[in-house]
């Protein structure tokens, strides 16, 4: 049984050989995973990548872009997206 | 057949205005034109933008080139097009708050360029610094701080020695 303080979801469980050839499991921290956009999985820009306590420092405009969408889709989903609402009405 | 010419209402497709109306006033370049919401109805404020980022619309306004805001409101009003784009007219305050605003900014941006940054430096930094109240109670309370440090300090050593 590892010790209490790593017995945590929130520590990923890796097996290891050692060198002598004995397997191990070593606890690590888990990292956060970066920001996609939601329609073409295309990383974002603008988000930071992170864990809680690291974003819970920063401000609301650190960890968006300050644009519709800012933080969900990308700037290109994000025109096609704004183009495809608002154009309706006129027929486009 | 140029679309983007005075007076075409457009939407903004990109950068934080995006999704907002904004009517041509004046063109710059080939590639960039100056456009305003007005601000008090749409939100954009007046300024330069590239002309990819804008998808115009089958409504225009007829006004000269480089009109005021108040100017393209009147015309936006009476071609029924605040109606059509279901945006509200603003009130009399909120023309004025923002008519204020943009007055203040362009004073300052005068200002800004008619002195080289260098020289801008020099005089911030050549300003005395305004004494405020609030600092008095504070180096009281420097004051006092160091003085209930040293007898712990004192105490501290006695009970090393």
């Amino acid at each position: 049984m590892p010790r209490p303080s790593l017995r945590s979801t929130s520590n990923r469980k890796v097996k290891r050989t050692t060198p002598g050839g004995k397997r191990v499991v070593h606890y690590t921290g888990r990292k956060g995973r970066a920001a996609s956009c939601s329609v073409c999985k295309k990383p974002l820009h603008g988000a930071p990548k992170g864990t809680t306590c690291t974003f819970r420092n920063l401000t609301k405009s650190q960890k968006r872009p300050e644009r519709p969408f800012g933080g969900t889709l990308c700037s290109s989903c994000m025109r096609r997206e704004v183009k495809s609402r608002k154009l309706d009405k006129f027929g486009y | 057949m140029d679309f983007m010419e005075i007076g075409r209402v457009c939407l903004k497709t990109a950068g934080r205005e995006a999704g907002k109306y904004c009517v041509i006033v004046n063109t710059v370049d080939k590639d960039f034109v100056l456009v305003t919401g007005p601000r008090a109805v749409t939100q954009v404020k007046r300024r330069k933008c590239n002309v990819r980022h804008l998808e115009p619309l089958p409504l225009k306004v007829e006004i000269k080139g480089d009109a005021s805001d108040s100017d393209v409101l009147k015309e936006l009003e009476k071609g029924g097009i605040l109606e059509k784009l279901r945006l509200s007219k603003p009130s009399a305050e909120d023309i004025k708050r923002s008519e204020e605003r943009r007055a203040v900014a362009e004073e300052r941006k005068k200002a800004e360029e008619a002195m080289p940054k260098a020289e801008a430096r020099k005089e911030v930094a050549a300003k005395p610094k305004k004494e405020s109240k609030p600092k008095e109670p504070k180096s009281e309370k420097a004051a006092a701080k160091p003085k209930a440090a040293k007898p712990k300090k004192a105490a501290a050593e006695k009970q090393a020695e």
